[in-house]
């Protein structure tokens, strides 16, 4: 009897356990598999957060891989201004009270903010308050070690151009929220930029994010690089020159163009006034772009041999061929042509035409051949579109159809009037020039390279035959007299080396008529027996020197820098016997 | 007289109450040996027993499971928050990085390789000469670099706001030459470049002077 008693009590004992234990493992399946989800939107829902995983913008680097411009991490310092106070903080192991002031003080030394400013700042009720943005890494740094615990820093990317100015006109410049604005930032923002991810993670209930619980849910991709042309020790001489040569003139602006003849590589582009892309708002902002791809304005002589090989090529004319320049040619309605000094009248042949630079004696010589000729060659050179380039708000330059020259115009084109080129189209031409008559399309951007290496190439017009070897060959000789006996063109001599080029002074637009100062400008390839490079330099509105010897300095000091950079050995050939006078 | 009041029990039939008292209980000692051990015993020690030995196997086997999660749970969780701490570390290593390689960057930038070259009276020499050593010649004219004939521009006059670090050229010839030329000479004097002491040509990467290789 006694047993049973015992033995029922137990029985319901541990059956009254048991179906406490069956409650709490319904309840437990109820909660971790059948209602699982919606609890778990509901846990998500109070205590999930997302953040954006940011894609790290590619590097720009130049043609040796130097990194003209790259991502590095930036802070933005903000601190609590409720419980800004006094701090003790740690000074050589020793726990030492500093007073509000004293903190104002030393974070003043390290922001370079005024130490009033970030007392203001400091008191108030608010509970943000940002004392800095975007201090660099070693201000951080130092910073942090401070351990000031109302003070917290905001990490966010920031644009990095070790270089400074060194190609600031073409690289560009992003926003101070990463956009990107200018130049080759904005032009291959779509490799530059990549794609950001996205993680989810729970955070506590101090808002600190619970290590275990992240979870990416969209896998960030960094951004490429682009790969330039440019030699970054070449564009850094190169600018530099044109920064004196924009002091020596007291010009608005000066450029210079170095292209490699057989590629249509451009390894410089030099502009002065430059930009320094860490500080874009230093400069005005007609010298934020790159007037080389952007300006466009009359050439003038410089596109003389553009007329001169058209004549060659066609067969109206030869190298030799004479002509009587008078420094003031009538044309049959009455207008005159002029050259640029008085003179009396030359007998020169079509060389001596470009070594004077004669107006009157190109009008006539390139006059053979008819319009709409001379207008699908300057087409072919280039002239009247965009460079191939692309680059970001590039101009067209002006070249009207040959059907709407009128009379003047239609002669006033043969020297660099009623056109317009930019400067990397004028650089363009001698490029086909110097390159056996086929011009290349000229190569800014090499292509974008991806984390793995791999070069994507930029897309390149197709080389266009524009001259025959031979009349390129004899347009050549003809500028390479240019500088051995033209009045300017002498000033462009390097020595040892055979260099041709043409001079070019030109009349600048103002208004319906033209200004008082002029667009100088030599443009020049050596060595001339093998041309490899071509250098363009151009100084608009130069007010110290009004002709072409403004330009030539430039010239001699960019090319010659060019050719130590590639190690051109001196010419062991002399130039072609031409005429350039008959009697 | 009813049928009914014949059959009337004589005693009244109380109600049975639950017995609430307890009653004193004569214990019965038996053999232990199972075989002797009646099958009405035998059937209640199964009924006991049974239910026993599974509360207590459960209950073992819920702490193991809820030991064991534990076990796991706090290495998991360790090991997430060392690589939590890692990250931070290596953000901070990063950080390192990243002021080095800008004191670096401002260091070897053009505009202060310029500047350090013109505080040594270095000029440019823009005329290309060139040695041809197989055939001993020199190609072009080798014209000395003078301030004068110099085309080439020594001031630096390109903005860079980028170099926040510059090279202390004041400090160059105290240590850089002295401490690539000290352990040369001992290398010569002693006849041996293997006994040469390079410690002193190390470099560090300091805000003061170029960089300078330690080869000799």
């Amino acid at each position: 009897m006694h047993s049973s008693e015992t033995d029922k009590r137990y029985v319901i004992f541990t059956s009254v356990v048991l179906i406490i234990l069956a409650i709490f493992l319904y309840r437990l399946v109820w909660v971790q598999v059948i209602d699982a989800a919606s609890i778990n939107q509901i846990s998500r829902d109070a205590r999930q957060a997302t953040r954006t995983i940011e894609a790290i913008r590619g590097n720009i680097i130049d043609n040796e891989g130097h990194i003209l411009a790259t991502t590095v991490l930036s802070w933005d310092v903000n601190i609590d201004p409720k419980n800004a106070g006094p701090v003790v903080l740690k000074v050589a192991g020793q726990k030492v009270a500093f007073s509000k002031e004293e903190i104002a003080q030393k974070l003043a030394e390290l922001l370079h903010v005024s130490k009033e400013e970030l007392l203001s700042k400091m008191s108030g009720t608010d509970r943000y308050a940002n004392l800095k943005k975007s201090v660099s890494a070693a201000t951080y740094s130092k910073l942090k070690e401070l351990d000031i615990p109302w003070v917290y820093f905001d990490l966010q990317q920031k644009r990095h151009y070790a270089d400074g100015a060194v190609a600031g006109n073409l690289i560009g410049f992003v926003g101070s929220d990463g956009s990107a604005l200018e130049g080759i930032e904005r032009m291959m923002n779509s490799c530059l930029a990549g794609t950001d991810g996205k993680e989810t993670y729970i955070q506590g209930a101090d808002l600190i994010r619970i290590p275990s619980s992240v979870k990416v849910i969209q896998q960030v991709k960094h951004g490429s690089d682009v790969v330039l042309s440019i030699n970054s020790d070449l564009q850094y001489s190169a600018q530099q020159e044109m920064a004196a040569t924009v002091r020596r003139l007291k010009a608005d602006w000066a450029s210079a163009i170095v292209i490699e003849v057989s590629t249509g590589r451009i390894l410089a582009a030099a502009e002065a006034p430059s930009v320094d892309p860490n500080n874009p708002s230093g400069v005005q902002a007609q010298n934020r772009s790159s007037r080389i791809f952007r300006s466009s304005f009359e050439p003038g002589s410089i596109l003389k041999p553009v007329a001169a090989a058209t004549a060659v090529d066609t067969g109206k004319a030869n190298p030799s061929t004479h002509v009587i320049a008078p420094d003031k040619l009538r044309m049959p309605w009455g207008q005159y042509i002029n050259d640029s000094e008085i003179h009396a009248p030359e007998k020169l042949t079509l060389t001596g035409v470009l070594v004077q630079s004669s107006n009157t004696g190109l009008v006539q010589l390139g006059g053979k051949v008819e319009s709409k000729t001379r207008y699908e060659y300057m087409k072919k050179f280039g002239m009247g579109v965009r460079s191939g380039v692309n680059f970001d708000g590039e101009a067209s330059g002006l070249l009207t159809n040959y059907k709407n020259w009128d009379r003047m115009t239609d002669k006033t084109v043969m020297f660099g009037q009623g056109v317009s080129l930019t400067p990397i189209q004028t650089a363009g031409i001698y490029q086909a020039i110097a390159n056996k008559g086929v011009r290349l399309s000229p190569v800014l951007v090499e292509g974008c390279m991806d984390k793995n290496g791999s070069l994507t190439k930029t897309a390149v017009d197709a080389p266009v035959r524009v001259l025959s070897e031979q009349t390129a060959a004899t347009t050549i000789d003809m500028l390479e007299k240019v500088v051995e006996q033209g009045p300017i063109g002498k000033t462009a001599r390097i020595q040892g080396y055979r260099v041709g080029g043409k001079t070019g002074t030109a009349q600048i637009a103002e208004g319906s008529g033209y200004g008082r100062l002029h667009a100088v400008s030599f443009v020049g390839l050596a060595p001339a027996e093998n041309p490899q490079f071509i250098v363009a330099v151009t100084a608009f509105k130069s007010r110290t020197v009004s002709n072409s010897l403004g330009a030539t300095p430039g010239f001699v000091a960019v090319m010659k820098q060019v050719l130590k950079t590639y190690a051109v050995p001196p010419s062991t050939t002399k130039s072609k016997n031409i005429p350039t006078r008959w009697n | 007289m009813s049928v009914l009041r014949q059959i009337q029990p004589i005693q009244p039939i109380l109600p049975i109450a639950p017995r609430r008292h307890l009653r004193p209980v004569t214990t019965r000692v038996q053999p232990v040996s199972s075989r002797t051990v009646s099958s009405r015993a035998n059937a209640n020690s199964f009924r006991t027993a049974l239910p026993a030995n599974i509360l207590r196997k459960l209950i073992i086997g819920f702490a193991a499971v809820g030991l064991l999660s534990l076990v796991a749970n706090a290495l998991c969780d360790t090991a997430v928050y060392k690589i939590s701490s890692l990250k931070i570390e290596s953000a901070a290593l990063a950080t390192k990085t990243q002021i080095i390689g800008q004191e670096v960057d401002s260091l070897r930038s053009p505009q202060n390789l310029s500047n350090s070259a013109k505080s040594l009276g270095m000029i440019v020499n823009s005329n290309p000469v060139f040695l041809n050593v197989r055939e001993a010649k020199v190609l072009g004219s080798a014209i000395p670099a003078s301030i004068s004939a110099s085309s080439g521009v020594s001031t630096n006059l390109i903005a860079n706001a980028a170099m926040t670090v510059k090279s202390d050229m004041s400090n160059f010839g105290k240590k850089t030459v002295s401490r690539i030329d000290a352990p040369t000479q001992k290398a010569i004097s002693d006849s041996s470049v293997k006994s040469a002491n390079l410690d002193g040509t190390k470099v560090a990467l300091t805000t003061v002077g170029i960089p300078a290789t330690p080869t000799n």
